[in-house]
């Protein structure tokens, strides 16, 4: 088996190798979180750390995994969980307001050795990290990984109405930001 | 400037050499020391004294409620009975005239009132996850 098997035949295989199905998922996976993750937290690091607590976390209960909702929207649905985590850990930890932490992660970006983009990008960037989390969340789901609203819906227990509604906002958010800078 | 149509979707952050193959080796190595569903059993284990030191402090407070109704004598109401139309009188009583016009005044209940943009509705709607369907079926 290799990791363009659909989810269907791993959840089979977890079923009866648990160790070999478990392999697979995080070998499909990994890559695609990683990068959702890495657009929330944008730092490294922290996407390094996130990641791999998703993995463990998701170990630990696929016992519990029904098959009800798709292997891949539940482990958005835990490294979502586990990003908000981090960031809302940031927040506390933070000797300094929401603002600076906003400021510090724009720092990062630009002249970052980790970010490859040009002006655009880190304007663009900069506007996504602009938005309220949540609403980021819709956005860069939306955006970058393509998701559908189904999906989205499964991932962040929202209904569909209330994410179209957001994503529809933030991007004319962003919009007006890439205008006024 | 470019608008969000003409930023290409493409992905600008980068990643360390090798980065994928050796985090899959590291996560597969962490969970090989992890039993799955461990986290669960091993919750319940811990919880279980804590439970236990819950229930008897509950059945305490309630075998010590039902002692008290049984064995003290009904002490009654510490407020005494007052008429509503008494209080209310004795509320127009005590209060002076000015205080009376002023909380009266509707200049003085809309003070403090924020002015909110259209905007920040939108987004507090949003966040707290409200469709804006049921408002509009409310209307």
């Amino acid at each position: 088996m290799s990791i363009n098997n659909s989810d269907f035949d791993i959840i089979q295989l977890l079923k009866t190798d648990v160790n070999k199905g478990f392999r697979l998922v995080v070998e499909k996976y990994s890559t695609r979180l990683y990068w959702h993750i890495r657009r929330l937290v944008i730092l490294h690091d922290d996407a390094d750390d996130v990641l791999q607590n998703t993995f463990i976390n998701a170990w630990k209960h696929i016992g519990e995994f029904r098959n009800e909702s798709a292997l891949y929207t539940w482990l958005y649905s835990i490294a979502t969980n586990e990003s908000l985590t981090l960031i809302n850990k940031r927040k506390r930890n933070a000797a300094v307001s929401l603002d600076d932490i906003g400021s510090h992660l724009s720092n990062s970006i630009e002249g970052s050795t980790w970010f490859d983009g040009d002006g655009a990008q880190v304007k663009l960037q900069n506007a996504i990290l602009k938005l309220p989390e949540k609403q980021r969340i819709v956005f860069n789901l939306k955006y970058f990984d393509e998701m559908t609203y189904e999906d989205m819906s499964r991932v962040l227990k929202t209904s569909e109405g209330a994410l179209k509604a957001s994503y529809h906002h933030a991007v004319k958010k962003i919009e007006n930001f890439l205008v006024g800078n | 400037m470019k608008t969000l149509n003409e930023i290409p979707h493409k992905n600008p952050f980068k990643v360390p050499e090798n980065y994928f193959e050796d985090v899959n080796r590291k996560i597969i190595s962490a969970a090989a020391g992890i039993q799955p569903g461990e986290n669960r059993k091993g919750t319940l284990r811990r919880l279980r004294p804590l439970l236990a030191v819950a229930a008897s402090i509950a059945v305490f407070i309630v075998l010590s409620y039902t002692a008290m109704k049984i064995f003290r004598p009904e002490t009654g109401s510490i407020l005494p009975d007052v008429l509503t139309t008494e209080f209310k009188e004795s509320c127009l009583n005590d209060i002076d005239t000015q205080t009376l016009e002023q909380y009266t005044d509707p200049s003085f209940l809309n003070e403090g009132a924020s002015d909110l943009t259209t905007n920040e509705i939108i987004d507090y709607l949003l966040v707290e996850n409200i469709d804006i369907n049921d408002i509009y079926e409310r209307l």
